[in-house]
Formats: structure tokens, C-alpha cells, sequence
């Protein structure tokens, strides 16, 4: 770091250690031997990651959030896709207004989204909670579709596609051998952040749970309130490297800082 | 040879069937519209209007009493202090790393600025669990001051604001660097070089120089952490206890401890005025910046 600078670089270490030494002390504690949050930890076991593995309401939880990530990371996709093209080849009247419209999930609170589909779909038309979570999912998403792949869209040239179409492709030929190659990129960043973004959510699944349908960081929420122990620690090691493993995944096809940051680099 | 822009510009292939064109993508925008319309609009309009069992002039004079009862402005004030504060904590770290990546040539650069990034994969839950861990009272930080003499118990940091602040400012630190690297990058080095050759001081081309031309990145990433900070649940849930109340864990025992929906819309109208408020406000200070 440059010396040169001393306060900037004093602040960036603090900025540093409040990021990521809390992370740090989460991996820390989940390999202790004892059965408390005392830190040092009292010795070295990996019995917390045996109880984390065999505890049935966290397994079932984790099974729930992979379901609900992917699907409504493929239903945002499958319906986000088609409106980017729209939007960003249509030449439709509006285009302002409409991709605002499909921006705007982004502007309201999750908590207050949540709230406004527990009210309406499940107290009132008593909808099932698992298609609710899958709906308030995918409209969460659906922003991140619709700027990601747009993004992909905005920066290639469409004369190519008008060169395919002036050559006599089919517009189904076209979108398949050029649209959908430029747009390759995007949706795979799209899908990763997609899936993050509703593996982790917190607000938007807290009021539509129900006792079948509950997701890991609900969950694991509940748990930390009722009792105060190392497997929680250890649950939490276990996705940290989950998300290091995609992190790396990211790195290596797209661009991590690209897909996560949208910096380009 | 025709160019193929050329065949489009006359009509050739295009123009003749434009009205289908567009009809195509209109029907492209109907499923995601479908999706809008059923998981957001519409249930976010149910909140002002149609809340379960409960008539829009209750919510709305319920939202009269929380902007003069004294225990419902103090909920108000105290969600909004903790995200000035954080706020200011924030930018305070956050702008420097982002100077300090957007100036570094090393390599070291990129790695620091993965680290900065990778928090926001990671569970909220996770990295706020690791405050538990440091501030709880047989935490890490709590023996530390014991250690050093400088406290003889560990005093109560858990459940207190200085928790919640500390929780909040690692979960968007990361959103204000991001935010203010892209601005300091747009900045040219170049500008900094003829500053400190005018014979400008260190200090004074950060602040006469780097600093203004960030404005809008600044501003963005004020908006995000602010919006952030007064909607979060997770932090003041775990960090905050039942003392520490804010907007977001009253909209979520109104909701489902209480079921006091008229309460409950009226908080959530709060919330989002707040957050659309600000974002709007800040909008229009960036787009004045970038004119002016």
C-alpha cells in the first residue's frame, strides 16, 4: 500500500479489518472443541461441522434455498431475456418507461415487498407459500436480468444482427447463431448473481415463509435467537466456501470484479 | 456490394413489416410485465389500500399518529440517525480504498479489490454473525480490553447502536468502494500529476481535485448505503436486540407478532417514502454535479 498517503491508507486498513475480520472470527470459532462463542476458541474439533451436516432443519432449509435460488434465477431468465431484447432491439414506443418498470423491484424495500405479498397473496387469496417466495423471487431478480444481459446487448453492434437478417436468416436464425452468443456472457453473469442474490435473501423470504418452505438464512436466524452455539459458526464456514468456490468460478469465465462489482477492469 | 444497412434503411427487408416486428417484441415483454404486475405492483399497491381486514383511512391515520407520536418518531429518528451515521462511516473508509485502488498500478491492486468485492457474495447472515462472535460478552474484543487493563469487565457492545453500527458498515462498505472506484477511475491520473505540479499540496489535489470530480460516484454510494442501512432487518435483528428498535424489525413484529396490519402498511409507507425521498433527492444533486 502506498506510504505516501498515510490517513488514506490508515482508513483503508480500518475499512479493511471491519469488512473481513468478522468473517475471520466466524471461521475461527466454528473448529472449537468447546460449546460456546468464547473466543480463544477452547480447542480444535470438527464436531460442529458434524452437528451442522446432521441437523435435519438445516439440511431441509438448504435444500429449500437451492430449489427456490435456481428456479427463480431460470423463471427470471426465462421471462427477463425476451424483455431485454424487446427493450433493447424493439424499438418500442416507451422504452424509457418500460425498462424503469422493469427496474423499479430494485427501488422498494425487500422487507416492504415481502410484506406487501404475505397481505395480499397469502393472507388474503391464501396462496401456498413455496409459489409466493418463487414469485417475490423472481421479481426480485428480474431487475438483475433485465441490466446484466441488457448491458451484454447495449455494448455489441446490432448491425450485425440486421447483416444476418439482410442476408436471409431467419429472425429465429439470427437471435440463435448471433443474438444469443453476444448475449452468452450476460446471462451467465446474470444466473450467478441471480442465484447469489436469492440464496442469501433475508427480507424478502422472512414474512412468506412457512414451516415447509423455509429458507437457510431464515433459518439459521431463527436459530442464533434460541440457542447461542459453535454450529452456527460451522454452517457458516460451510457456505463461505461454498461462495469462495463461485467466486473462483466467476474469476475464471467471466470476470469476478465484472460480474459482482460491474467494474470493468 | 450493398451494404446490409443500406437494404434496411430503404425498406428492403424491414421497413415493410415493421408493425409485425414490433408486435413480436411486445409479446416478448408480456411474461416478464405478467411477473411485474402479479409479484410487485400490485401487492405493493395492496399495502395503501387493501390491507387484510383493514380500510385505507385506517392506514393513513395511522400513518398521521407515527409522524407525532413520540414513540413511533423515535423509531423513525433512530432508524434514520444510524443510517447517517453509517453513512458518513462509509464513505469516511470507503472512498480512500477506493482512491487508493483506482491510483494502485500494482498487482496487489486487483487482489485488494476482489477482497473488497467478495463480501457481497457472502451471506448477510454470515458476516453478521462474526459481530456476535467479536462483541458478545465472552467475544474477542470484550477480552481484549480486559486483557489490557483498560476495562475490568467486558462492558455491553452487543445490542447496543454502536453494534448495529459496526454490523451495517461492514455489510455496505463494500457497495459505497465499488461506487466511488468507478468515479475516482473516470478521474484522470493525469489531472492529479498537473495539480501537484501547479505546486498544490497531497492534500489539497485530494480535495480540490479528486474529490469534486468523484461528486456523482460519491453520491451514489451515499444513496445506496443510506437506502441500505434504513431498510436492513438482519443486522438490527441480530445486533440490535428488542432495545434497539428500528423501522424494519417494527414492520416485522407488526406483521407477524402483533398482526396490526394498519401499523404495519403504515410503516412500510415510511420506509419507502424515506428511500425513494432520498434516492431522488440524490438523483437530481448528481445530475446538477455532472451539469455543472
Amino acid at each position: 500500500m502506498n506510504t505516501r498517503k498515510p490517513v488514506a491508507a490508515a482508513l483503508a486498513i480500518v475499512g479493511y479489518i471491519v469488512m473481513l475480520v468478522p468473517i475471520l472470527f466466524v471461521v475461527a470459532t466454528a473448529f472449537t472443541s468447546g460449546s460456546t462463542l468464547r473466543f480463544p476458541p477452547e480447542g480444535l474439533s470438527f464436531q460442529w461441522f458434524d452437528a451442522a451436516l446432521s441437523y435435519a432443519p438445516f439440511t431441509g432449509a438448504l435444500l429449500t434455498s437451492l430449489q427456490l435460488a435456481v428456479a427463480s434465477t431460470f423463471l427470471a431468465l426465462a421471462v427477463g431475456v425476451p424483455a431485454t431484447l424487446a427493450i433493447y432491439r424493439g424499438a418500442l414506443p416507451g422504452k424509457g418507461l418500460v425498462e424503469g418498470l422493469f427496474l423499479s423491484p430494485l427501488i422498494i424495500p425487500e422487507l416492504v415487498v415481502g410484506l406487501a405479498l404475505y397481505q395480499q397473496l397469502i393472507i388474503t387469496f391464501r396462496v401456498d407459500n413455496w409459489p409466493v417466495l418463487l414469485l417475490g423471487h423472481t421479481a426480485l431478480l428480474l431487475p438483475y436480468a433485465v441490466r446484466v444481459t441488457g448491458a451484454a446487448l447495449a455494448g455489441s453492434d446490432v448491425s450485425l444482427e440486421e447483416a444476418a437478417r439482410g442476408l436471409g436468416a431467419s429472425p429465429l436464425r439470427t437471435f440463435f447463431t448471433i443474438t444469443l452468443p453476444i448475449l452468452r456472457p450476460g446471462i451467465f453473469s446474470a444466473a450467478l448473481l441471480g442465484f447469489i442474490t436469492s440464496f442469501n435473501n433475508v427480507p424478502l423470504s422472512l414474512l412468506l415463509q412457512s414451516r415447509e418452505s423455509r429458507t437457510l438464512p431464515i433459518t439459521m436466524l431463527d436459530y442464533v435467537q434460541q440457542s447461542y452455539d459453535p454450529m452456527i459458526a460451522a454452517t457458516s464456514t460451510l457456505i463461505l466456501a461454498a461462495t469462495m468456490v463461485i467466486a473462483v468460478i466467476a474469476e475464471r469465465t467471466v470476470g469476478f470484479a465484472k460480474i459482482f462489482g460491474g467494474i470493468n477492469r | 456490394m450493398v451494404h446490409p444497412r443500406t437494404l434496411n434503411e430503404t425498406g428492403y427487408i424491414h421497413e415493410g413489416n415493421r408493425m409485425t416486428r414490433r408486435g413480436t417484441f411486445a409479446l416478448l415483454l408480456l411474461p416478464g410485465l405478467a411477473f411485474l404486475i402479479f409479484g410487485f405492483l400490485a401487492p405493493a399497491m395492496g399495502i395503501l389500500f387493501a390491507a387484510p381486514g383493514t380500510d385505507a383511512s385506517e392506514i393513513f391515520i395511522r400513518l398521521g399518529e407515527m409522524l407525532t407520536d413520540p414513540y413511533d418518531l423515535r423509531i423513525i429518528g433512530r432508524t434514520v440517525g444510524l443510517g447517517l451515521i453509517v453513512t458518513a462511516v462509509c464513505l469516511a473508509l470507503g472512498f480512500p480504498i477506493a482512491y487508493i485502488l483506482a491510483r494502485s498500478t500494482s498487482r496487489w491492486g486487483g487482489v485488494l479489490l476482489a477482497l473488497a468485492i467478495f463480501p457481497l457474495l457472502l451471506s448477510n447472515v454470515v458476516r453478521t454473525f462474526g459481530w456476535l462472535v467479536i462483541l458478545g460478552s465472552n467475544g474477542a474484543l470484550g477480552q481484549l480490553l480486559v486483557h489490557f487493563g483498560i476495562t475490568e469487565t467486558p462492558p455491553q457492545m452487543l445490542y447496543t447502536p454502536f453494534a448495529i453500527v459496526m454490523g451495517l458498515t461492514q455489510l455496505f462498505l463494500p457497495l459505497a468502494i465499488i461506487a466511488c472506484y468507478s468515479a475516482v477511475s473516470q478521474v484522470d491520473a493525469g489531472l492529479d500529476d498537473a495539480a501537484r505540479g501547479l505546486g498544490a499540496s497531497r492534500g489539497r489535489t485530494f480535495w480540490d481535485v479528486v474529490v469534486p470530480l468523484s461528486m456523482p460516484g460519491v453520491v451514489v454510494a451515499a444513496t445506496l448505503v443510506f437506502a441500505g442501512s434504513v431498510t436492513a432487518y438482519t443486522t438490527p435483528y441480530l445486533l440490535g436486540g428488542s432495545r434497539q428498535r428500528l423501522l424494519s424489525t417494527e414492520l416485522y413484529s407488526y406483521s407477524s407478532v402483533t398482526v396490526d396490519w394498519a401499523s404495519a402498511s403504515a410503516t412500510a409507507i415510511v420506509m419507502t417514502i424515506l428511500v425513494v425521498l432520498v434516492s431522488t433527492v440524490a438523483a437530481r444533486i448528481g445530475r446538477k454535479g455532472a451539469t455543472a
